[in-house]
């Protein structure tokens, strides 16, 4: 404690018994002793139990000395004079003690709160970490704030072979072990290294964080850091299973994809397999007749067709899920792939009608033709796979404010009831089990091409029945083009 | 060129070799098989093929490696044989100074139609004979710089006059971005796409009947445009 604190005792007393001095005559000498009383109050309310008790002792002095007949004298004459001294001091003793307590409570009481809003707003920040890193980089903070921390790490176990200095291995083996804040040297004389074991049924850490030297001692500052590293331990252990819970959830999903293909392989890739060789024994044999043997090899060529395009699906599906799809995307006209992707199923599906309405004057598009001609194609195909032979299938493209769409439209049965959502998972198929070639992954590849760039793939019912699929791509604003045949 | 065009054939799969062997020979063709990139580049000096087919994926040696060292000593047509999943080494095959390509699985009807296209007389030598071009309902007259259109004078501007030049005195091939960009605007053009899909807009806005479905020319999607007389 300061002697600065004690100066106000000095100054106040005495300067009461300076004012009081010319009013001696006026004021009764009870009153004046009741005056000293406040003014040790005030002192103790103010700067707690040391100065109280020093201006209690320094106004019974001066009381004595001053206003108690003989004026000037310590000397006490009358008994009745003593007594209300000595009650005097007692009073300013005992209310300056009071007052100084009250004040310490609620400083205490303060500084808990404060302490608490802390930690509230930790556990309020630990609540929105997804890693480590991040609860490490919120202990940061919140360290740095509450205590003066700096360099503070949060290391799992695994990282104690090489920590960063000062640390070192068997300091931080040492702090794990004993289950408390251990306190050490650090690197220079003014900080203290602090080292808390965070421990819960997840991978042990330890929180190490350097503390100035004054703050590291105290019995307040080890309780924080206990409370703390409580709360840190649990948003650790939160983000451990979350990492758990997401490598299961990844693990569950690769194995129902593996199982997937392997059915649909099973499957679909054995059904034409085995028409394959079927047709290939009969013709061996050599004795259906030619115009038999023609549709078989016809037959055997579609069977292999439709195994090509299973396989081509299946490897889109594969770069698309992987990630490692690169879109070489360019500003170009959306009529032109229309027009090449139209072309080539015509002379796939050469019976069938396909008509285009589209028109002129849209502006340009960026994307990567090579991937969206696949979404065109697996639309179409769909549209017309499950429709009826004798019915056409319309493409519609129209300028939506921002978006382009591209609308592909059959008369078949329409969508199913629930809107059509399941049919963009893997693969799923709109007739489960059905002689329609196919292994239902065309919608969810060409919802994963449309969200790749920036757009996405809808399905509605037509008025009038029959599905209509949407292809959705934003129109971006496009570089104007300086003249180039000017230039020439 | 000889009364029988002889083929050589490079491809590392024997079954795809047999299958293209059997097919070409059954067209009247003589062919000269190789299973390597070493072994293909040593036919090639030898028989003096009038069109090579490459698969681009041999096991000595890359493709586009043997497309520009055959390219440096022989202007013999090349057909590049690729799988689907080699989008950007077919184009780079072709920017390499390949002529065309076909994508596997390949009909044998498609296969046929390039190799007769490839075998054609080259634009060059065919110029110099015959002045005009014909196609659909259009007429280009290359000495008077005409096009008409059913009998109809078009007024082309000239970068649009030289991109159909360039088109149609190659009917039936592949020609590249790159290839066109470079021939029509020179090499500070060969990345902007952009202008090159415009002109060709344009172009078909006043050659093609339906322009959204073009039958002339025709896109290559992420590869360039063909030109179908």
């Amino acid at each position: 404690m300061s002697v600065r604190k004690f100066l106000p005792a000095l100054l106040v007393s005495t300067g009461l018994t300076l004012l009081m001095l010319p009013l001696q005559e006026a004021i009764d000498l009870s009153n004046t002793a009741l005056l000293y009383v406040l003014v040790v109050v005030l002192i103790g309310s103010r700067y707690g139990r040391g100065p109280a008790i020093a201006t209690a002792l320094l106004s019974a002095l001066l009381y004595a000395h001053v206003f108690v007949p003989p004026l000037f004298s310590l000397a006490i004459t009358e008994v009745q004079y003593l007594l209300a001294a000595v009650v005097m001091l007692v009073v300013a003793l005992l209310v300056g003690h009071l007052t100084a307590s009250l004040k310490a409570q609620a400083e205490q009481v303060q500084a808990r709160e404060t302490q608490a809003r802390a930690l509230y707003d930790l556990a309020r920040h630990l609540s929105a970490a997804q890693t480590p890193i991040e609860v490490e980089e919120i202990a940061s903070r919140f360290l740095g704030t509450a205590l003066q921390a700096n360099h503070t790490r949060i290391l799992p176990e695994s990282a104690f072979a090489a920590p960063p200095p000062p640390l070192t291995a068997a300091l931080l083996q040492s702090a794990l072990a004993g289950r408390h804040p251990l306190l050490s040297a650090g690197g220079d004389p003014r900080h203290t290294l602090a080292m808390t074991p965070l421990i819960a049924s997840g991978p042990p850490h330890v929180l190490a964080c350097e503390l100035p030297v004054e703050q590291a001692g105290s019995e307040a500052t080890r309780a924080f850091l206990e409370t703390a590293s409580s709360v840190l331990t649990v948003a650790l252990e939160r983000t451990h299973f979350a990492e758990v819970a997401r490598e299961t959830e990844l693990r569950r999903a690769a194995e129902s994809l593996r199982s997937s293909i392997l059915s649909a392989l099973s499957h679909d890739l054995r059904t034409p397999l085995t028409v394959m060789v079927g047709l290939a024994d009969t013709l061996a044999l050599g004795k259906a007749s030619p115009e038999r043997q023609k549709s078989m090899l016809g037959a055997l060529r579609n069977q292999a067709l439709s195994i090509n395009q299973l396989v081509t699906n299946l490897l889109d599906m594969a770069r698309l899920r992987s990630g490692t799809i690169e879109l070489n995307q360019e500003w170009q006209p959306i009529d032109e792939v229309i027009g090449a992707t139209l072309r080539q199923v015509r002379a796939h599906w050469k019976e069938r009608e396909v008509t285009l309405d589209i028109p002129s004057g849209l502006p340009p598009l960026r994307f990567d033709a090579v991937l969206v001609e696949r979404v065109l194609w697996n639309l179409l195909e769909n549209a017309i796979k499950y429709s009826p032979a004798d019915t056409p299938v319309e493409l519609v493209v129209r300028r939506f404010g921002e978006w382009l769409d591209v609308m592909i439209c059959d008369w078949g049965p329409g969508l199913p009831a629930d809107g059509g959502e399941e049919l963009f998972g893997l693969f799923r198929r709109g007739q489960a089990e059905s002689s329609i070639p196919g292994v239902g992954l065309g919608l969810a590849i060409a919802r994963s091409i449309a969200e790749a760039h920036g757009g996405q793939v809808l399905a509605e019912n037509r008025m009038g029945g029959g599905a209509c699929f949407r292809l959705r791509l934003p129109l971006g604003s496009a570089p104007t083009l300086s003249d180039l045949e000017d230039e020439t | 060129m000889s009364e029988t065009p002889t083929i050589l054939l490079v491809e590392d799969d024997p079954q795809i070799r047999e299958l293209v062997a059997a097919t070409l020979e059954g067209e009247g063709y003589a062919i000269v098989e190789a299973g390597t990139a070493v072994q293909g580049a040593v036919e090639a000096g030898a028989c003096k093929p009038d069109l090579l087919i490459l698969d681009l994926g041999l096991p000595d040696r890359n493709g586009i490696n043997f497309i520009r060292d055959y390219r440096i000593w022989s202007a013999v047509p090349i057909l590049v044989l690729s799988a689907r999943s080699q989008e950007i080494s077919k184009v780079t095959a072709l920017d390499a100074g390949a002529d065309d390509y076909l994508t596997k699985p390949f009909g044998v009807s498609e296969l046929l139609a390039r190799v007769r296209a490839l075998l054609r007389r080259p634009a060059a030598e065919r110029e110099q004979l015959e002045p005009t071009i014909e196609f659909g309902d259009c007429r280009i007259d290359c000495v008077r710089r005409q096009v008409t259109r059913a009998g109809e004078p078009l007024h082309l501007t000239d970068i649009q006059y030289r991109l159909l030049i360039l088109l149609a005195s190659n009917p039936g091939r592949v020609l590249t971005h790159r290839q066109l960009l470079l021939q029509i605007w020179g090499g500070r053009a060969v990345e902007n796409n952009q202008y090159l899909r415009v002109y060709v807009g344009h172009l078909r806005q006043k050659i093609e009947r339906i322009p959204a479905q073009p039958q002339h020319i025709l896109t290559e999607i992420g590869v360039g445009y063909r030109f179908q007389p």
